[in-house]
């Protein structure tokens, strides 16, 4: 076994500094600057004397340093790196000027004297040597490397090497293969010594009949079985190995009829609502004279599977849904005008713009589709079939929605990445086409995933306390998409990965019988990835405050002391939360217009079952323990500012932002964690108990007068991401006509003059 | 009701304007008690809205003069330190004789005698001459105000220059001063044929001019009104409600305000660089300028008290026009403009981006809000101080403020953070279009099912009733402690010295967690709250109800209320700590 290589270039890559004896101020100091690299991972070519451009007006600032590219990432290592105090999340396996191949979108090469420019592909060749380089990286980050004092032929190499690497030609070339293995076998005694199954890992999988009968026993579906007709693949490519069916089907049943669906995707089941209604999904059926026939089998025995024999209702989400190119053609457009286009051309019209990407409408499509589907799972006692072509793309994103709004276990961390594992990745979701890893196909391309977490995120905006975890956990599981270490995102389908995995185990040499999670294993496990203390930041204050009660039995039985106080909290008549209290709103407001404001409830007459059902479910008090239906006007729908924006400077809030709210509530609730933690030792004086410190559960401590005042002058709306380095558009030359339109606006001002009253 | 109506003739609303002055909604009314009243229905000849007048003058007038005593603008004045070697209290206006919308109390430089004021009077609109605002005790620059100079299109007053020299001198430490006019440049340039205009920058000391383009009331009135059909429509797409919204402008209006606010802000905290902001009349887009770079400067405007104060002095005694632009009687509807709204609209804003630098909560501004146009108090009856005073308001009606005091607990934010560095100093709010919202707590607070019911007050509460009750358990668990120990059995005795440097630990850490300090801005409110209704259910109930419509969600963490009477408990816990440990 290699240990880790020391870094050896295949060729020489970099020439002297052609006018060093011009720019003497800016000759880095001798001092060696060597990348980190992992387990595997080679330097294939650098390039020094580079300057790293740090913020998008002046290009004037920037570090020096050396252009690495390895098999890995692009790693930037300053010559003279800043004194910067470690005040955000730090990624264990990437420094904060590294970018993994697999995150580059577009590599851009650029020659400002000859006014050049070309997008680069694998395999290409650069006619001119290149003055700039600029990373276009699918976490919307835009980075800009300029070459001005570095050798021209070693600035060429290193851009086509990034470009050449960042396009590889097959799967087992991605760098995780690599990595995955060598640690494997690096850590191995380690493993040996406390042998947890599964590598400890908290979330269910659904690679296993246990898994799936776990989640039948927690939901009550005493009418649905866990069936393994699909071992070894045997009747879907893209189905999982075992799945759950209804009792009163036979696996002959099932596999006599599974050719008449698309990709042999029979109606699965995915939860159970506790009233008896199932949420199944299925693919298409591929000849329509067969429709009759798979009525007659498969719905009445989706009907027998319901206790009280309810009605089905089926749903064709490729009629009523915005189809995979639509959503990609969104994104773009959303991402162009919040990071690309330059930020005075998007401001004017800012709110046209974004509605003309549709993105907003498109989340606002799915949250409202899954509603109604919650309204016939829950409103209306019914099991609902949802039906895709497919069943691998706009059913992953329902299916999971809908059931994020009516199980709060979902909710819970753990829960929410059984989900993800459960109705995406076993499901066959196309992981590997969707986020285009290989770079082949861009017309298989499309964000689902990013689409489901931006609906996620609209659910957690409008209900803060509903969610174990944090925005900053959907945006760092949106970044690990881009990171190819973890098996989570890396395939089309559970037997993609299954073949992987063996061929990947042999080559290998891991023994036979070695559990997939161990040698692979996915993102679920964040330690790989973040400190304990980073993984702080996944913990919504709220949640984790809310979870103080109950759990301890003392303090139930202490506050009954005070039943009405807290009966109040929990359960307020709804007609006095919803904003409809006599007093106030009676009060007459002269020629106000709020007077108009008043609603009209002769409207509320021809609304339909389902709006009424809508209307009744936020008319009761939010109990977060159960159904959540979120509000869909499109007042109520906002752009997801720190996925999108995060390192858009101009919209960086300094000292301010939801990150300070949510730092004083941390500290809260950190506080109430130490006083339940003594109180316990006061109750059951136990010398084993752990530490406190290793249980605190917020990234905010709680301050004790006697600490000094810390400043905190890093928590920004970005927090814990910072716009500095992160987002170098190219500078325009002269003055952007938006600039001069600007200015001439105040004379082609749109009032009449003689409306000026004074 | 149709969208297309609503706030159309906001001048000609008549038909609702009594109306609704039922005897049973004045009943309902949260300072009703203040006010009994038969509810008669009061002819509308009356000048004074009828609401606003106490049915049984003489009774609590003692109560009446404290409430109206309640906030002192002379007290905020020295608090910015004044009057000082620079600048002092003329008595020029104390009839109203040198300008009649302007209050009798004026602070101008030391150096300007009354011939040189009221030399500048005249050469101003309205004989409003340029006169203190705030005033910075940290670098002596000053924000000052005025109307637009009558100097057409050559006009000179040496006064008027003396005047705005006499500022720039004030301010030691800086060698030119700013002259904002809030006006964009064509309708300054175009106000010039009618012999008024802006400073001529070669007539004037080391003056800057600098226009800062927010549009007329006029454009604002239609810009409100299209915004509001785009928030009333009944089932509008992603669409119809963006482009409803940018095409009304109002958040574009709402960022050129707040712009120059930050531009007034910035050259006050970072220049040092005293600034001069004129529109026309120098009371409507000049109070919003004013009143909003004051919220970005001094941290003391965004307390609770503070910002009373700041509309106090910067809206009613400067003469916003609260009776015409809110059409509180039938009067001419191209007078009418959402200008107040505009202000506490940004207030809003910035509370938005910085949810723990306010003392108050987004209800809080709703209430105020309500009130501007409910003339149900009497504060912003009338235009100006004269008429006011003409009017008796101080002996006929009640003064808003000491309610909203009273009632403080209702608009407090337990996020606040007064001890923070965050939010201590100038505050820098972006003004990229990304940040500003549409505020639904205010614009759809009536709609049905509109807010999302799950609130972070809830939680926030709830958190601090958690905390209460575990430090109740403490003290008594301590109490136990020291009693058994008092007890002195030798079980126990062997019993607590095993434990006794766990529990001398935990002690300590117990100390530290307990930082009052940090508490401070969340549980301040305990006395009022139970002033109010002694019973904390009650009191949750009477919060819900006040707030779940008006602040909802968007309006983040604004609003949670503080019940806790943990402030007691943390103060004394620490205390008995230590009693039961030196027992121990």
């Amino acid at each position: 076994m290699f240990s880790v290589k020391p870094t050896k270039p295949t060729f020489r890559s970099y020439l002297p500094p052609v006018q060093t004896d011009v720019k003497t101020t800016i000759e880095p100091p001798p001092k060696k600057v060597e990348p980190k690299l992992l387990q595997g991972e080679i330097v294939v070519n650098e390039v020094n004397f580079v300057r790293k451009c740090l913020s998008a007006d002046s290009s004037q600032e920037g570090l020096w340093g050396k252009l690495i590219c390895t098999n890995f990432k692009v790693s930037f290592i300053p010559t003279d790196p800043p004194s910067e105090q470690k005040s955000h999340l730090s990624h264990l396996l990437l420094g904060q000027h590294d970018i993994p191949l697999t995150c580059l979108e577009q590599v851009v090469t650029v020659n400002d004297t000859k006014g050049k420019k070309k997008v680069l592909g694998s395999n290409q060749k650069l006619k001119f040597n290149p003055t700039e380089l600029i990373l276009y990286c699918k976490d919307l980050r835009i980075i800009r490397f300029c070459f001005l004092e570095a050798g021209p032929e070693g600035a060429k190499k290193v851009c086509l090497a990034i470009a050449h690497y960042s396009h590889p030609a097959d799967l087992p070339l991605l760098f995780g293969f690599e990595y995955q293995g060598r640690r494997y076998h690096d850590s191995k005694e380690q493993r040996v010594n406390d042998s947890i199954p599964r590598g400890g890992l908290r979330t269910p999988i659904f690679d296993r009949p246990s898994d799936w009968d776990r989640e039948i026993k927690r939901t009550g579906a005493s009418e649905w079985r866990v069936c393994s007709v699909n071992e070894n693949y045997a009747i879907s490519p893209s189905l999982p190995e075992h799945i759950v069916v209804p009792v009163s089907l036979a696996d002959q049943d099932l596999k006599q009829n599974s050719i008449y669906f698309m990709n042999q995707r029979i109606p699965v089941w995915c939860w159970n609502h506790p009233n008896g209604s199932a949420l199944v999904r299925m693919g298409s059926i591929v000849d329509p004279l067969q429709q009759r026939r798979i009525d007659q089998r498969f719905i009445p025995a989706i009907t027998k599977s319901h206790p009280q024999r309810s009605e089905v209702i089926r749903s064709d989400l490729d009629k009523c849904l915005p189809n995979i190119q639509d959503l990609q053609c969104a994104f773009i457009k959303i991402r162009h005008i919040c990071v690309i286009d330059p930020f005075e051309e998007s401001e004017e019209r800012w709110l046209s713009s974004i509605e003309n990407t549709r993105w907003l409408e498109y989340v606002r499509a799915f949250l409202k589709h899954s509603a109604e589907m919650v309204y016939h799972l829950d409103g209306k006692n019914a099991s609902v079939i949802l039906q895709e072509e497919e069943d691998r793309d706009l059913n992953c994103v329902v299916s999971s929605l809908v059931q994020l709004m009516l199980d709060p276990h979902y909710r819970s961390l753990v829960g929410f990445q059984s989900l993800v594992q459960k109705e995406w990745v076993m499901a066959g979701h196309r992981f590997l086409d969707r986020c285009n890893h290989l770079k082949k196909n861009d017309k298989d391309e499309s964000p689902l995933f990013m689409l489901f977490l931006d609906c996620v995120w609209q659910m957690m905006n409008q209900y803060p306390a509903a969610f174990e975890f944090t925005e900053t956990y959907l945006t760092v599981l949106s970044d690990s998409m881009w990171i190819p270490l973890f098996s989570t995102f890396l395939f089309n389908s559970p037997k993609q990965r299954a073949q992987y995995l063996v061929d990947f185990a042999k080559n290998k040499a891991i023994p036979q019988g070695e559990d997939q999670l161990v040698y692979f294993p996915p993102v679920w496990d964040w330690s790989q990835q973040y400190s304990m203390a980073d993984q702080t930041l996944f913990n919504n204050p709220m949640f984790v405050g809310k979870g103080a009660f109950g759990q301890n039995g003392e303090v139930k039985a202490f506050r009954r002391a005070k039943k009405t106080y807290s009966a109040t909290l929990r359960g307020t008549p709804a007609s006095l939360r919803n904003g409809q209290k006599g007093g106030e709103d009676s009060l007459a407001r002269r020629g106000s217009w709020l007077s108009e404001l008043k609603p009209d409830f002769s409207l509320v007459k021809d609304e339909s079952p389902s709006e009424r059902f809508f209307r009744d479910c936020l008319a009761r008090p939010a109990d977060q323990q159960s159904l959540l239906i979120p509000l869909l006007l499109p007042s109520h729908l906002a752009l997801w500012k720190l996925y999108f924006l995060r390192w858009v400077p101009e919209a960086c809030i300094s000292k301010g932002g939801p990150i300070t709210a949510y730092h004083k509530l941390s500290q809260l609730v950190d506080e109430i964690e130490i006083l339940q933690s003594h109180l316990r030792q006061y109750k059951r004086p136990s010398p084993a108990s752990t530490p406190l410190s290793s249980q605190r559960r917020m990234y905010f401590k709680a301050s004790s007068p006697h600490d000094p005042p810390s400043p905190l002058d890093y928590l920004t709306s970005s927090f814990p991401f910072t716009p500095r380095g992160n987002l170098c558009r190219r500078s325009t030359y002269g003055t952007p006509i938006s600039k001069f339109l600007n200015g001439a606006r105040i004379w082609l001002s749109t009032e009449t003059l003689d409306n000026d009253p004074l | 009701m149709g969208a297309s109506q609503l706030g159309v003739q906001r001048g000609a609303t008549s038909r609702h304007s009594l109306g609704m002055f039922s005897a049973r909604s004045l009943q309902e009314l949260p300072g009703s008690s203040l006010c009994p009243t038969s509810g008669a229905r009061v002819p509308r000849c009356s000048l004074v809205p009828a609401a606003s007048l106490p049915a049984r003058p003489n009774v609590d007038e003692e109560e009446r003069r404290q409430e109206w005593d309640f906030l002192d603008l002379k007290a905020d004045y020295s608090r910015m330190g004044l009057p000082n070697s620079l600048w002092k209290l003329s008595p020029v206006n104390q009839h109203y004789k040198v300008s009649d919308t302007y209050p009798a109390d004026l602070f101008v430089p030391q150096s300007a005698t009354p011939p040189v004021i009221v030399g500048s009077s005249k050469f101003r609109s309205r004989g409003r001459f340029p006169t203190l605002s705030y005033y910075s005790k940290e670098n002596h620059a000053a924000i000052c105000r005025s109307s637009q100079p009558l100097s057409g299109f050559s006009a000179r007053c040496l006064e008027d220059e003396q005047m705005l020299e006499a500022i720039l001198r004030s301010n030691p430490r800086s060698d030119f001063m700013y002259v904002v006019d809030t006006r964009p440049k064509l309708n300054a340039i175009a106000n010039r044929a009618a012999g008024k205009g802006y400073e001529n920058e070669d007539n004037y000391f080391n003056i800057k001019f600098q226009f800062i383009g927010i549009e007329n009331i006029h454009v604002m009135r239609n810009s409100q009104q299209k915004m509001l059909e785009a928030c009333e429509q009944r089932s509008p797409s992603m669409s119809d409600f963006l482009e409803g919204l940018e095409s009304s402008g109002w958040l574009k209006h709402i960022k050129a305000v707040l712009d120059a606010g930050i531009f007034i802000a910035k050259a006050i905290a970072e220049e040092g660089v005293s600034v001069l902001v004129h529109c026309s009349d120098g009371w409507d887009r000049t109070a919003q300028v004013c009143s909003v770079a004051c919220v970005l400067l001094d941290p003391h405007y965004r307390t609770l008290r503070g910002f009373m104060i700041l509309i106090e002095k910067d809206w009613i005694s400067f003469g916003h026009k609260f009776s015409h632009r809110c059409n509180h009687l039938v009067g001419d509807p191209k007078e009418v403009s959402p200008v107040i709204d505009q202000f506490l609209e940004c207030a809003w804003q910035i509370m938005e981006q910085f949810p723990c630098a306010f003392e108050f909560n987004a209800r809080f501004l709703i209430t105020i809000h309500s009130h501007v146009y409910s003339c149900q108090y009497g504060n912003f009856i009338g235009n100006n101080h004269r008429e006011r005073r003409a009017l008796g308001l101080r002996e006929r009606t009640h003064s808003l403020w000491s309610y909203l005091w009273k009632n403080k607990a209702d608009y407090m934010n337990p996020l606040y953070r007064p001890d923070h560095r965050q939010t201590q100093g100038l505050l820098r709010p972006s003004t990229a279009p990304y940040c500003f919202k549409s505020w639904r707590g205010l614009y759809n607070r009536f709609d049905q099912g509109m807010h999302p019911r799950q609130s972070v007050e809830d939680y926030l509460s709830a958190i601090q009733e958690e905390t209460q009750q575990l430090e109740e358990q403490l003290a008594s668990h301590q109490r136990k402690i020291a009693q058994l120990e008092q007890e002195g059995t030798v079980t126990w005795g062997a019993v607590s010295c095993d434990k006794s440097p766990t529990a001398w630990a935990l002690g300590r850490d117990m100390g530290l967690a307990n930082t009052p300090q940090d508490y401070a801005g969340g549980f301040v409110t305990t006395s009022p709250c139970q002033q109010k209704a002694p019973d904390g259910s009650l009191l949750l109930l009477t919060h819900d109800c006040n707030l779940s419509n008006g602040s909802d969600q968007e309006s983040g963490f604004a609003d949670v209320s503080c019940l806790s009477p943990l402030s007691e408990d943390s103060a004394r816990d620490p205390d008995s700590d230590e009693a039961a440990y030196s027992a121990a």
